[in-house]
């Protein structure tokens, strides 16, 4: 999805969580609620010690980060060994018309694709389009999100906000068959219509859950059968792959891939995890004869540099969005990319590059209660990293202010720079007990000459009553006696 | 540029890679941990806290084990186990699977559980036509293995005469040998081999996009079934 | 938050030094002056550096970080000295313990900062595992739904809260739903993104409700105000709370017919100070 170029008021968030329906709203909670609540029942049944695990994970992917020059290239040595053929896409441009080469080459006019973020950051889809390939989504989430238009909103379950009415008419409108909203028919429908498409297409694009530089296996992680369809149906597979993916060796795969269904969906293992290491065999009829294997930077290696990199241990579980009381009540489409939740409120903005400021709000939408980083299979330190992000926004600001980048600050709760004025006053004793003294009054102005932040706190508080040097008075007083 | 691309842009592209690994003062080295992660909350542990998730059952789950266990992992799953052709193509019948696919290699034993007394008339072709893929309604292909801990069955290229076959159907009969079944996840980590394609199935396809309703039988198999022959 | 690594503790002394927190200093003396009550029950001398003024909190989750720098030095010159701090607050002791360290990272007083974080103690962690009482005197008679604020994270505060809750007689700790999911305070979050804390106050709420407790408890007065002040609001104005449709699933609480209100709350010094009070100790 594309980042709005423009500016974006910095309670965004908030807005779109106000304007949202009833019934989305407690589509989206509800639907994270469970999955939170099946995370938690099969991680402590399974495990005697779920967070020393995640530690574990978490060391792996971060050392793998750290020596990313050591595992990148041995990750292409074996693919190349096992006649994979490997790319390398600095940018989005890059990597779509690494694409679109592959596909030319092979005179390919349709693809079938499996459910992939990094194929959505790049916005291939339309790219495709665009030059008369056609590609469907064959994961049923995605694919109703392609029939209607509309946008995932959660990493795992791009349709948690939809319900079945919604996605019955989408069927009818697009000719899958007469109005009926019943589940299992809707996955009919879909399992029917999408067979014919895979056995049509010229080659399957999909991404990758992980790349073990071992062995060189990209692993995929999938319920539905449709990436297996893909690599059974066509004789061509590209796989899209950002660069963070990677981990050392085969057998972390396991730490990993424990971790991976339960944080997500509650289960051991996904349905089916494809563990992929070239072409199909020999003496196989079905499948690629042609394995292209694409690594994607498009900003990672700038995040890897810096002191957000953490972030990049991310194996996209969405335990984070499941969790997070902000993402609940907002829903995915609040966060305006590909990426949502906590996770999505700090990698949106790193790779959007030199457009940060037109997502630097989404980093303040948090309490910073924690609870992601709590769920977190590879321990990423959310918060901090959002505390991080809150930093450098109030930096770029402060550097596009000052250089006459115009006043942002129309209607904000809490404008920059508030807190210099806290500063002054926190740094003086004197004036800080006169305020003690003083703030009461406060209370005496009219609504409309209080500070913006106290009149928002009166629309869902009844204030607690000013009693400031009450404390220090009463202490004084038992000092003396 | 397709088959390896652009030398100086992939030089430029590892440049980036070095350049942004090197800021980092301090670098993680390689955790160190046992290989098979406790499944089990009865196993008894003690030690640091990564020792504790880590440690080895007692028990490295001899093979009727690992059958019992893999069956209740499968079952579960919403898969079915068998372990007698003669009662799997009585449920293939009750099913209304009348026709299907089988591996020629295994052509033999399941004419042969066709041919007893009272069995079921069920057909199947040796050879896959895509061009009739609906008209396949039970596939049975060969399975690579097995994994007891979480009831899932291993296919890849080597045993998997056509993968449109154990895919396509919607009644995937996977066959394998019991001394086949590893015991954890991290056992067929471990062999996972040479094969380009191996498959971790466990249970049916299945999906819960539509309200998070659970709805089985999405592109892949709707009833995924183990037939558990001798080697 | 993050483990960092716990922050080892220093063994305490019996003198010690009291952040009374802005918020007590401004709205909650009660807080203050019940922890100097326990704090002096418990043998301690306890000093008030007057001087003091905020832990710089607001101004680092604000993004402002040259301001909380400032404010955050002025705070490590008003506690220089080796006494424990001690601080009615989780989020105010995890500011100084962890948030601090990520402020001054790259600062030369960083070492001044570390030291300060080691000696300083929530309320509740300084009397279990600094002074090693577990357990506490008098009676309170009273269903007590305890609300742990989300920079209990990564410590053993609610541990030490509720080993001192529990061993009073008459305490019983009632659990409610969702205990995982933040009240929606956050400081400047409750301004800046009102609606969503609106919404994540109203659950919580008809969460505790539904536990029907005497008394709501937390060791934060930031989440006592928020969600208190919340349901003041809706006892005034009792309405649909827009959070739960009828017939919600089960899991969720019942949709209160009328709003149980008004929701009694304390914070943990007052009950521990009351609780003294009714055992005669202090007067």
């Amino acid at each position: 999805m594309s980042t709005n170029p423009g500016p974006n008021p910095p309670d965004a968030v908030d807005r779109f969580a106000a304007a949202q329906g009833q019934e989305r709203r407690e589509a989206v909670r509800l639907g994270s609620k469970a999955g939170h609540e099946k995370r938690t029942e099969i991680l402590f049944r399974d495990y005697a010690d779920p967070d020393g695990l995640r530690r574990l994970a978490g060391a792996i992917k971060q050392h793998a980060l750290d020596h990313l020059d050591v595992y990148l290239p041995r990750a292409e040595a074996q693919l190349r060994a096992h006649g994979a053929q490997v790319h390398f896409a600095a940018d989005a441009a890059e990597a779509r018309d690494q694409v679109l080469a592959i596909l030319r080459a092979r005179g390919a006019l349709s693809v079938v694709k499996a459910k992939s973020m990094v194929t959505e950051e790049i916005e291939l889809g339309p790219f495709l389009a665009h030059h008369q390939i056609e590609s469907i989504e064959t994961d049923l989430g995605e694919f109703i999100v392609q029939i209607d238009d509309d946008h995932p909103s959660h990493i795992v379950k791009p349709i948690i906000h939809k319900n079945r009415r919604e996605i019955a008419n989408s069927l009818e409108r697009h000719g899958l068959g007469p109005y009926d909203d019943t589940p299992e028919v809707i996955t009919r429908r879909a399992r029917a219509f999408l067979r014919n498409k895979y056995l049509g297409a010229d080659a399957g694009i999909t991404g990758a859950n992980f790349v073990s530089a071992e062995s060189g296996r990209l692993v995929l992680v999938t319920n539905e059968g449709n990436s297996r369809f893909c690599l059974a149906a066509t004789g061509c597979h590209i796989a899209l792959c950002g660069i963070e993916k990677i981990v050392p060796r085969d057998r972390d795969l396991g730490v990993l891939l424990n971790m991976l269904a339960r944080s997500a969906t509650g289960q051991q293992l996904s349905v089916y995890t494809e563990f992929l290491r070239g072409p199909r065999a020999p003496q196989q009829a079905d499948g690629p004869e042609e394995m292209h294997v694409i690594f994607l930077d498009n900003g990672r290696t700038r995040v890897l540099g810096s002191e957000y990199r953490e972030i990049l241990r991310c194996i996209r579980c969405g335990a984070c969005l499941n969790v997070c009381p902000v993402y609940r009540q907002a829903s995915g489409h609040a966060y305006r990319g590909v990426y949502s939740g906590p996770v999505g409120a700090v990698l949106s903005p790193l790779l959007a590059g030199s457009e940060f400021a037109t997502l630097s709000d989404l980093p303040k939408a948090s309490s910073l209660c924690g609870a992601c980083n709590e769920v977190c299979p590879v321990d990423i330190p959310i918060p901090d990293l959002l505390l991080r992000l809150r930093d450098r926004a109030q930096r770029t600001q402060q550097e596009s202010d000052g250089a006459g980048g115009g006043d942002r600050t129309g209607g904000t709760t809490v404008p920059p720079g508030s807190m210099t004025a806290f500063a002054e006053v926190a740094t003086r004793p004197w004036a800080w007990k006169g305020a003690l003294a003083t703030g009461g009054l406060v209370n005496h102005l009219p609504q409309s000459l209080r500070p913006k932040a106290l009149r928002v706190w009166g629309q869902n508080h009844v204030q607690a009553p000013w009693r400031g040097g009450v404390f220090r008075k009463w202490l004084a007083q038992r000092r003396r006696s | 540029m397709i088959g390896g691309g652009d030398d100086a842009a992939r030089a430029r592209f590892f440049a980036r890679v070095s350049e942004a690994v090197a800021a980092r003062a301090t670098k993680r080295p390689a955790p160190e941990y046992r290989d098979a992660v406790a499944f089990a909350r009865d196993v008894a542990t003690n030690g640091t806290a990564e020792a504790v998730a880590l440690a080895v059952p007692a028990d490295a789950l001899a093979t009727e084990k690992r059958l019992a266990r893999f069956r209740e992992r499968l079952e579960s799953a919403h898969g079915r186990l068998f372990t007698d052709a003669g009662a799997l193509t009585a449920w293939l019948a009750a099913q209304g699977a009348r026709h299907g696919y089988c591996d020629p290699a295994l052509a033999s034993m399941f004419a042969a559980a066709l041919a007893l007394p009272g069995a079921p008339s069920l057909t199947f072709e040796t050879e896959l036509e895509r061009a009739r893929i609906d008209d396949y309604r039970f596939g049975v292909t060969r399975a690579a293995g097995a994994i007891a801990e979480t009831g899932t069955i291993i296919l890849d290229d080597a045993h998997t005469s056509r993968r449109l076959a154990a895919l396509a159907p919607w009644i995937h009969v996977a066959v394998f040998a019991p001394e086949q079944i590893h015991a954890h996840v991290a056992d067929a980590i471990a062999a996972l081999g040479d094969d380009p394609n191996v498959i971790w199935c466990t249970g049916p396809s299945k999906t819960a996009d539509v309200e998070g309703i659970l709805i089985e039988g999405v592109h892949g198999p709707g009833a995924q079934i183990a037939l558990i022959a001798a080697a | 938050m993050s483990a960092r690594g716990a922050v080892t503790k220093s063994a305490p002394r019996r003198r010690v030094s009291l952040m009374a927190t802005c918020l007590a200093d401004a709205f909650f003396d009660d807080v203050a002056q019940a922890t100097v009550e326990i704090l002096e029950h418990l043998g301690c001398e306890v000093s008030f550096p007057e001087d003091q003024t905020c832990c710089a909190q607001p101004a680092f989750n604000a993004g402002e970080w040259d301001s909380a720098r400032r404010v955050a030095r002025h705070t490590l010159g008003v506690f220089r000295g080796d006494d424990a701090v001690v601080v009615p607050s989780g989020s105010c002791a995890r500011m100084v313990d962890h948030g601090a360290l990520l402020l001054f990272e790259n600062e030369p007083d960083q070492p001044a900062v570390e030291a300060l974080a080691h000696r300083t103690w929530e309320l509740c962690d300084f009397i279990v595992r600094g002074l090693g009482v577990t357990s506490w005197p008098g009676r309170v008679k009273a269903r007590v739904a305890f609300h742990r604020s989300c920079h209990s994270r990564g410590t053993r505060y609610t541990e030490s809260a509720l080993t001192l809750l529990r061993s009073i007689d008459g305490v019983e700790v009632v659990p409610f739903g969702e205990g995982e999911q933040c009240c929606g305070f956050g400081g400047t979050f409750s301004v800046g993104f009102p609606h969503i804390s609106r919404a994540m106050g109203s659950l919580k709420i008809d969460h505790v409700l539904a536990a029907k407790p005497d008394l709501l408890v937390s060791a934060d007065a930031s989440c006592l105000m928020h969600i208190g002040g919340l349901a003041d609001l809706l006892a005034r104005n009792p309405q649909r709370v827009p959070n739960l449709p009828r017939g919600a699933p089960a899991g969720d609480p019942p949709p209160p017919d009328a709003i149980q209100l008004p929701l009694a709350r304390k914070h943990i010094a007052v009950v521990l100070r009351d609780a003294l009070k009714s055992s005669g100790a202090i007067a």
